[in-house]
């Protein structure tokens, strides 16, 4: 038994001015399994994982390969020990070619420097071959799909020989026709005797591929169990450190009168007949296949993009919204689904990006008041748990859930009476997606209403009290919450039954 | 909004660009493109034979170059049979050596170039004279190329009459600071080794306590001059490759007793040196006169285009400009509207 | 967890361009007598002030995501005509504020061009630098307009021994430190340099923090030239080449990032310092002029490689995500 340990890591430590993200971390993968890493957001996974490909030097600890003490200064090292890592962020050159990118930083050349090019055609071919995949070796990166490029990835550290493939939430940004095509190849892999740390939020895929499962909590290891020992349900507890007694946090709200109501909604080639109203103390959900216009309609109604026509009223007024500004003057804000586009400015404090919604807050009387600012937003922070070392941290090093709950603060100084929240939980971990929902909760019943965008069925149904769905640009059904149901959604999104009640 | 607010835009740049041709034909000013001048002055050659002639100048940046391009137009103008377009080099021999090919291939009788750097326009000047076309160089002159005339002051003598009345003005174991124009401008380079050869070279003694390139520029010497005031006790002389950086040297201790007798040479004669030589700050300078360069390139022009002369190899004088001869200069400026 | 700051590792990042400034400072005292003079002291300073201000409108410039190339020439331009109206008008009023107007006009029409019509600012200002240096030459035909009698005062005067031009440079500075700082405006400008969709999406009007950005950088501009023309007593078409770079450099110096998002007046101040003592030192013990070039350039070279080395520790810093440069594929 004990000699069938690929990869094993021994108390390991890692410290970050102000944080300790790995504390005394202890965990081993068996040869040609897959060991599936979970934990919330900042429980030290991807520190973990970096430490594993090099990137990071532990600040004690041992890391031993095949029972054997290994050190890895860098990823080229672990690359050498036949460590591979596909991260979650796949960072790549759209211009660069697929037989490129397969040998970047490895091209084959001869004793003048000069590259084969015959050879590396040849041995692109062959591995695209063995490994399947329908691409031509010329064929240009920015014509792929992200889960071409993460087959890509794979093949890489095929061709590298790799015996330990780190997989960083693989399944984030993909289909979920893709993710199939992923686990079929992970099971190949595991055939071949590679064994896979594979990390996730997504409970269902990792009780589906994982044969032992690792929980981290705040930087250490809480228990490491095979797959049959554990259940959903107590992963989740381990996760969150508590037992989390319904996954959606619904309440029975009383709702009240129409707040916001859209008639005709119009933006040529975008959307059409956009009409739809959301009351107080709702939460309304729009369902819909990617594509189908959802961001599209609440990035105009925001004030975002323009669109052709159409009337806006709330509390049964007209109100016109031409840009962001208006917007949130009438207490109606969005959080977007691309946090990093349209979310956060990544080289800023958390202070200043949560700020930002309400500069006069914090300037007034021509000057700035730094005491001020601090209060409100720790006070938010506390209010959404958020993790941050001090308020002046830059953003773009805290974790993803962290990210969206500061971009969530940003929208709660505002104290809005209507929030578009689109794909609030992509991205992130168990505990913050429950936080949201709680947080959801929360403002409905003070009366707000909340338009929640999202293509996890889930989530909608958990927590909607009227659903609206979308197909090709327009409204085609509306759900009330008695009727809901994952096939009737489908219907309609797919576009195979249209509601004569919507308009 | 935004299409009106374009509109208005466009428009406006357009009202510049009219604005830059109507100025440019009211005083006939340079400008890179040369239609304007021709199309009003096309006219008035009556029934004459008139020439093209083409006025490629170093560039029209340069404040020596613009005055001597503006001479040029002004002393064209006396000439019926003449049609001068001017050409703006841009300080750039890439972009003076395409406006000679240009030049060429439009036909011009006679094309005058202003060498932004002689060596780099020779073969340019060459195939001028192979093409069958009158070619003068000036300002500096390239030299020993078969069929070009050529009307030119000597920048080594310009400086050279600065150096050897230095020679005597300056006291024993002097120390002088030294403010040079760009490196590798010909100018530059062969004032400075004027200097040298007929003034450092003879005088061991003179010890030099700061030397750089302040690029031709008032500022920058201003800067340097300013440094070197902090760094020596005193300075007996500043010997500057030109008028302007002078300028900028004396700018920074007009006010200062300690520099009252500091000896401060130039070369080039501009409105603001005869000034302050007249006013007894500056020592000397050596007039480049536009003027007469202007008078010479056009007579030149004009005997060659008449077939008076096959090839003329002239030199303007080189007059050292001191207190004692200043007012004449003044006039001179005075009646080119230099100075009020 | 203790939410305020960890003061000395963020006194260390924040401070060190002081500490480079106060070390050179030191050195320098000791490499050359003369340095440490009160009358050296005022001619740094007095050389500083014009390049200076107009670092002082780079910098809010490229902290939003923007530059501007035409800086040099544009003070060219409105020097020119500050000079042509005293000499008109003889009122120095009237010629401070045709100057500050003209550097306004100009930033005007670059930033209708980048704002409005979404050219590159690098392109916009580079057709706007070509544009003023040909408008100030047509106007002067080329010359140098000469004898500005009591025009001078500006560049040239001192209020006790402090000089003009530094009188201004400090009320600049204060200006600037004072918009970065406590201004909705400063703030905003970081936002829509660090991240222009999102600072859209979070409500800012960010078409008028770029025309504010630049009209500021007009009236820096112009103030600059007025000063810039009295200093050397004459009009100068010419004058101020590449201004702009030497104001870029003190503002990269100081640790204002090309990125965006990130820089401050402290910085910049500090980096122009670094600059001008440096300029001095080597022209106090009397170092070759290409010797001096290839030294300003390694010191450019450093600081950038600082500002990146810095900001990638920075982002390592905290749980580990490494991300920024990636061309990032949207999920569809």
């Amino acid at each position: 038994m004990e000699e069938n340990i690929k990869l094993r890591v021994s108390q390991i430590e890692k410290s970050f001015p102000g944080v300790k993200a790995l504390d005394k971390i202890d965990f081993a993968v068996k040869k040609g399994s897959v060991h599936v890493l979970c934990g919330e957001n900042g429980a030290g996974k991807s520190t973990l994982m970096k430490i594993i490909n090099g990137i990071y030097q532990p600040d004690s600890g041992q890391i031993y390969i095949d029972e054997k003490p290994v050190k890895i200064n860098s990823p080229i090292q672990a690359r050498n020990l036949g460590i591979s890592m596909i991260f979650q962020e796949l960072n790549y050159i759209p211009e660069m070619t697929v037989e490129e990118n397969i040998f970047l930083g490895n091209l084959p050349v001869n004793r003048f420097g000069k590259v084969n090019w015959k050879e590396v055609r040849q041995r692109t071919k062959e591995l695209l071959k063995t490994e399947n995949l329908p691409y031509s070796p010329t064929t240009l990166l920015k014509d792929l799909t992200v889960s071409d490029i993460q087959m890509l990835e794979i093949t890489k550290a095929i061709s590298y020989k790799s015996d330990i493939i780190i997989m960083d939430e693989p399944t984030s940004a993909i289909t979920l026709k893709e993710a199939e095509k992923l686990f079929v190849k992970i099971g190949e892999l595991k055939a071949r005797g590679v064994s896979i740390i594979y990390i996730s939020h997504k409970l269902d895929e990792i009780f589906r591929i994982a044969d032992e499962i690792t929980v981290l909590r705040d930087g250490t290891v809480v228990e490491s169990h095979s797959r049959e020992e554990l259940d959903i349900e107590t992963v989740i507890s381990l996760m969150v450190g508590r037992k989390l007694t319904n996954t959606y946090p619904k309440e029975q709200i009383e709702i009240g009168e129409d707040l916001l109501q859209v008639e005709n909604l119009n933006c040529a080639n975008v959307y059409h007949d956009i009409s739809f109203h959301a009351r107080k103390g709702e939460i309304v959900g729009f369902a819909g296949l990617v594509g189908a216009g959802r961001t599209e309609v609440m990035r105009s109604l925001f004030g975002l993009d323009p669109r052709d026509s159409g009337t806006i009223r709330v509390r049964g007024k007209e109100v016109n919204i031409k840009n962001v500004g208006q917007s949130i003057e009438n207490g109606m804000v969005m959080l977007s689904e691309d946090r990093r586009r349209y979310g956060i400015v990544p080289m800023r404090s958390v202070e200043e990006n949560t700020t930002l919604s309400h500069l006069k807050k914090v300037f007034y009387g021509f000057r700035h008041h730094r005491k001020v600012e601090q209060s409100i937003v720790s006070d938010i922070f506390k209010k959404l748990k958020v993790k941050t070392p001090a308020l002046d941290t830059v953003i773009a090093s805290l974790s993803g859930g962290n990210q969206q709950k500061v971009v969530l603060a940003k929208w709660m100084i505002r104290d809005p009476d209507i929030l578009i929240l689109d794909e609030p939980t992509r991205g992130i971990d168990v505990g913050a997606k429950f936080e949201i929902y709680k947080l959801m909760t929360d403002l409905a019943r003070e009366g707000k209403v909340i338009i929640m965008v999202s293509s996890e069925l889930p989530e909608l149904i958990g927590m909607c009290d009227r659903i609206y769905v979308m197909a090709k640009g327009t409204i085609t059904g509306e759900i009330a919450r008695e009727d809901f149901s994952q096939e009737l959604i489908m219907k309609y999104a797919t576009g195979t039954l249209t509601s004569n009640g919507v308009k | 909004m935004k299409r009106t607010l374009l509109g208005v835009f466009s428009m406006l740049l357009v009202l510049v660009l009219l604005a830059g041709c109507g100025s440019t034909a009211n005083n006939a000013n340079p400008a890179t493109s040369s239609t304007t001048t021709s199309s009003d002055q096309s006219g008035s050659a009556g029934g004459q034979k008139t020439f093209k002639v083409a006025y490629i100048a170093r560039a029209q940046s340069d404040s020596f170059a613009a005055w001597l391009a503006n001479a040029v137009k002004d002393e064209a103008k006396k000439y019926p049979n003449i049609k001068l377009d001017v050409f703006d080099g841009q300080a750039n021999d890439d972009k003076e050596n395409s406006m000679i090919e240009n030049a060429i291939t439009s036909k011009y009788d006679l094309i005058i170039v202003q060498p932004n750097n002689g060596e780099a326009q020779r073969p340019y000047v060459e195939k001028i004279v192979k093409a069958g076309i009158f070619a003068i160089t000036t300002n500096a002159r390239i030299s020993g190329i078969e069929g070009a005339s050529s009307v030119d002051a000597k920048p080594y003598e310009q400086a050279a009459v600065n150096a050897r009345a230095a020679l005597t003005q300056i006291p024993k174991n002097a120390k002088v600071v030294v403010l040079n124009g760009p490196s590798g401008n010909f100018h530059a380079d062969e004032r400075r080794r004027s200097w040298q050869a007929e003034f450092f070279d003879k005088r061991p003694d003179v010890k030099i306590v700061g030397e750089q390139i302040a690029n031709w520029n008032k500022d920058e010497a201003m800067k340097y001059m300013e440094d070197w005031v902090q760094a020596n006790d005193k300075i007996d002389a500043v010997i500057s490759m030109n008028d302007n950086m002078a300028a900028g040297a004396l700018e920074v201790v007009k006010d200062n007793p300690k520099y009252k007798d500091m000896l401060v040479y130039g070369v080039d004669g501009t409105a603001e040196a005869c000034l302050l030589i007249k006013e007894g700050r500056m020592t000397s300078t050596c007039l480049q006169n536009a003027f007469e360069l202007a008078e010479k390139l056009l007579d030149t022009s004009n005997k060659l285009l008449t077939g008076q002369a096959k090839q003329i190899d002239i030199d303007i004088g080189n007059p050292l400009i001191t207190k004692d001869n200043v007012d004449q200069y003044i006039d001179l400026l005075k009646k080119a509207g230099a100075i009020q | 967890m203790d939410l305020r700051n960890n003061f000395w590792s963020t006194a260390r990042k924040k401070y060190s361009i002081y500490m480079v400034l106060v070390t050179l400072f030191i050195v320098c005292s000791f490499v050359n007598e003369n340095f440490l003079s009160v009358n050296n002291l005022t001619n740094i300073s007095r050389q500083l002030a014009v390049t200076t201000i107009l670092a002082f409108g780079e910098t809010m410039l490229i902290i939003c995501g923007m530059l501007d190339l035409s800086a040099g020439s544009v003070l060219a331009l409105s020097g020119v005509f500050a000079v042509y109206t005293y000499k008109m008008y003889g009122s120095l009023l009237a010629a401070v504020l045709v100057g500050i107007l003209t550097g306004v006009v100009c930033n005007l029409i670059n930033v209708v061009m980048i704002s409005t019509f979404k050219a590159p600012p690098f392109i916009a200002t580079l057709a706007m630098m070509t544009m003023a240096r040909g408008v100030a030459l047509l106007f002067t035909k080329g010359q140098n307009i000469l004898q500005l009698g009591n025009f001078v005062v500006l560049g040239q005067g001192s209020i006790g021994i402090i000089p003009i031009p530094v009188v201004f440079l400090i009320v600049v500075a204060i200006f600037t430190w004072y918009i970065l700082k406590h201004t909705r405006f400063g703030r905003s400008l970081y936002a829509v340099g660090g991240n222009e969709e999102a600072s859209i999406a979070s409500g800012i009007n960010v078409h008028k923090v770029k025309y504010m950005a630049f009209i500021i950088n007009g009236v820096l501009v112009g103030l600059a030239g007025v000063l810039f023309m009295s200093r050397v007593n004459a009009g100068l078409p010419n004058g101020a080449i590449n201004y702009e770079f030497t104001a870029l450099t003190a503002a990269i110096i100081g640790g204002t990032s090309f990125s965006g998002g990130i820089g401050t007046a402290g910085g910049t101040l500090a980096g122009a310092f670094i600059v001008g003592f440096l300029d001095n030192i080597m022209n106090l013990t009397n170092i070759d002029s290409y010797v001096q070039q290839i030294i300003r350039g390694a010191i450019i070279a450093l600081a950038v490689i600082y500002d990146i080395h810095s900001k990638n520790r920075r982002t390592k810093s905290m749980l580990g995500r490494i991300d920024d440069r990636a061309v990032e594929k949207k999920p569809n």
